[in-house]
């Protein structure tokens, strides 16, 4: 199938200051008027390369994501493939109309009522007063904004704003679509709505690229994805490889911090007992970091005493970016753990089938004596644990199951 | 199919041309609804709306008519009655001055929407002047009622005088297109416009007929011709210096497609500097 969209040693530079970037300004403009090719190649003093040496391409129907961390260059490349930037090196060649949600409702004046808007807003993305008339109502419908039509659009919730700005451009009919995590803005319900919408524009044969931090849309939505570090792709491929690649970069660069963190004394506690380290074991007691979903996890925790410690109460949290999904507490269990004596010691943690779903979790451990809040030792985010997809399964679980037919 | 790579136009020599209209052809419609936008947004919260376009031009005419009848200032006579021929230059002149100062704004005010959104940035500058022509024309009805009232009947070379004035808004297109451009990476540059434009005003016959004495630096600026030549078609029927008016038209078309291509050139640096 034919090639929509292709970007042939991409690279965009940018400078660090507001004066420099005053300065090239009008040196790049002033150059550019007397016809002399200015050299995009070279770096001037204070300039970096925001996006640098990126190259792919994209058939009919298929879908790109962008992964990296914050300021890797995923929304610089995102507007040069809109054509917002031009890029300083290299080439992109576009078939197809273009359909940018990079940042939905702009250009949307606060003072016109929404109905306006949806006139002004359409134009701005290349559609015909035709064009508007005939989808106006599938417009207004998709953004549920009912009532508000003919109120200024200052007067929308940040919602509603988001909803219509969306639901134009959808509308517009983009044979390639850029989407920069505008989805998660909305609420539940309408990014259910939008997913759908991505779905139905995607199956009519449109190519779509999407930035993401989130690593299950990726998953989901694209087949392929781009790993960008600092501006340069790392890796271009399967996502779930470059997404696997990119947790593992993301984790050795943390791991580096937290060790950095635990070797500070802590504070405030009084050390009658010490965490010495945590480690992950699979079913046959090797040391792992990441485990599949479902499958049997332990986690041993070294400690030391200094005194005796009446009932010990161990207590191992899983968090992932959105708070504590899972404590391990054998206090909150009902379970009494024999009496500590002074020296080296290690507990182990058995779960049997670990039902996490597919993510990165931060594990924080803790030793408390009786009271589970009074803790004697604890060692805060400073373990991390890849739960992975289960083979031959799909979505984020693995459950045990039992089926019964009846005929 | 499209391409996006460094210094696309520059290497395109003539052949940009083509290519520029048919850029700007495409884009009439987000002219139009620009323009739209522009007009509700400004007269939303406004009593007078419109009638404000006719309110700054009275009033100079006002203050000019009182300071000839005080002896003041001595204007010297006109063909026309004076508030007469005040308001057409003025009306003329401010399709300049106004242009220029919108035309600062043109690229500054949609800074949200060029960072955000691909579109022919020229519209912004156009529909930025379409606001003044419009203007312009509120100011003509005024002009026929002020002709009425002073019972001057206009000649009938008046009948050209809307193609008289094409000159002068090719002109501030062109100088629109530089200045929106400057200002977009220097701010200052508004405010020299907004002084220069005073300025300009009191050294150009907008107010007063062309003196004979200093005849030759009048004579240096192009506007003088530009507001004088649609002013001489209006009152008298005949344009008192042709020879003037044709070399400040063929200076303003000059002007107009030359802003016109560096507009078009530099603007895709446009976004990442604003």
């Amino acid at each position: 199938m034919a090639v929509v969209l292709k970007a042939d040693n991409v690279g965009k530079k940018f400078s660090r200051t507001l004066s420099q970037m005053m300065f090239y300004g009008a040196q790049d403009m002033a150059a550019s008027v007397f016809g002399a090719i200015p050299d995009s190649q070279l770096l001037r003093s204070g300039e970096f390369w925001a996006v640098n040496d990126v190259s792919f391409e994209l058939r009919r129907g298929e879908s790109l994501g962008i992964i990296g961390p914050n300021g890797s260059g995923k929304t610089t490349l995102l507007r040069m493939l809109n054509g917002i930037f031009m890029p300083d090196t290299g080439r992109i060649e576009l078939n197809g109309r273009i359909g940018g949600l990079i940042h939905v409702g702009a250009g949307f004046h606060p003072l016109l009522t929404g109905r306006e808007n949806i006139y002004v807003n359409g134009a701005i993305l290349g559609m015909s007063r035709k064009d508007i008339d005939r989808k106006f109502a599938a417009i207004v419908d998709f953004a549920d904004i009912g009532e508000f039509l003919d109120s200024p659009v200052r007067q929308y919730s940040s919602g509603m704003y988001i909803r219509l700005g969306f639901s134009i451009a959808v509308h517009s009919d983009p044979d390639i679509l850029l989407i920069d995590e505008v989805l998660s803005v909305g609420d539940r319900d309408f990014s259910l709505k939008c997913y759908q919408k991505m779905q139905e524009i995607r199956e009519r044969g449109a190519t779509i690229v999407l930035v993401s931090h989130n690593e299950y849309v990726i998953r989901e939505r694209s087949q392929r994805a781009l790993y960008l570090r600092h501006g340069r792709p790392v890796f271009l491929g399967p996502s779930e490889e470059a997404i696997s690649l990119y947790i593992k970069d993301d984790l050795e660069l943390k791991a580096i911090r937290s060790k950095e963190k635990r070797a500070e004394p802590q504070q405030g506690v009084s050390k009658k007992a010490e965490i010495l380290g945590l480690r992950f074991l699979d079913k046959d007691e090797n040391p792992v970091s990441g485990i599949s979903t479902g499958k049997l996890l332990r986690v041993e925790v070294f400690f030391e005493a200094f005194g005796t410690i009446a009932q010990p109460v161990f207590s191992v949290n899983f968090y992932t970016d959105n708070g504590l999904v899972y404590s391990a507490n054998n206090a909150y269990e009902n379970i009494v753990l024999s009496d500590l004596k002074p020296g080296r010691g290690r507990l182990i943690l058995t779960l049997p089938q670990l039902h996490l779903p597919t993510d990165t979790y931060y594990v924080s451990v803790m030793i408390s004596e009786k009271n589970p809040a009074d803790f004697i030792d604890c060692q805060h985010f400073a373990y991390t644990l890849i739960v992975e997809r289960a083979p031959n399964a799909r979505g984020t679980l693995k459950l045990s199951t039992a089926w019964a037919l009846e005929v | 199919m499209e391409i996006y790579e460094a210094n696309k136009y520059s290497k395109l020599g003539i052949k940009v041309w083509p290519l520029m209209v048919g850029e700007l052809w495409g884009a009439r419609e987000l002219v139009w609804q620009l323009f739209i936008r522009n007009f509700s947004v400004r007269y939303k919260q406004s009593l007078l709306g419109f009638a404000w376009a006719i309110v700054l031009p009275l009033m100079a005419i006002g203050t000019f008519v009182l300071l000839k009848k005080a002896g003041i200032v001595d204007i010297g006579s006109t063909e026309a009655p004076y508030p007469v021929f005040a308001l057409i230059g003025l009306s003329v002149f401010q399709l300049f001055s106004s242009g220029l100062t919108v035309g600062c704004g043109a690229l500054v005010k949609a800074g949200d929407m060029i960072a955000k959104v691909n579109f022919p940035r020229e519209v912004l500058v156009l529909a930025a002047a379409a606001s003044v022509v419009f203007d312009f024309l509120v100011k003509l009805v005024l002009i026929v009622c002020v002709c009425g009232a002073f019972h001057f009947m206009p000649s009938i070379g008046s009948v050209f005088f809307l193609f008289a004035v094409i000159p002068i808004i090719l002109l501030t297109l062109g100088l629109m297109f530089f200045f929106s451009l400057a200002n977009a990476i220097f701010r200052d540059v508004a405010q020299i416009v907004s002084i220069g434009g005073t300025f300009l005003m009191l050294l150009t016959p907008v107010l007063y007929p062309v003196p004979d004495r200093g005849l030759f630096f009048f004579r240096l600026n192009p506007l003088t011709a530009l507001v004088e030549g649609p002013r001489d078609l209006f009152i008298s029927g005949r344009i008192s210096d042709p020879s003037g008016f044709f070399v400040a038209a063929v200076l303003s078309v000059i002007i107009f497609l030359t802003g016109w291509r560096v507009f078009h050139m530099v603007e895709a640096k446009i976004p990442e500097r604003l």
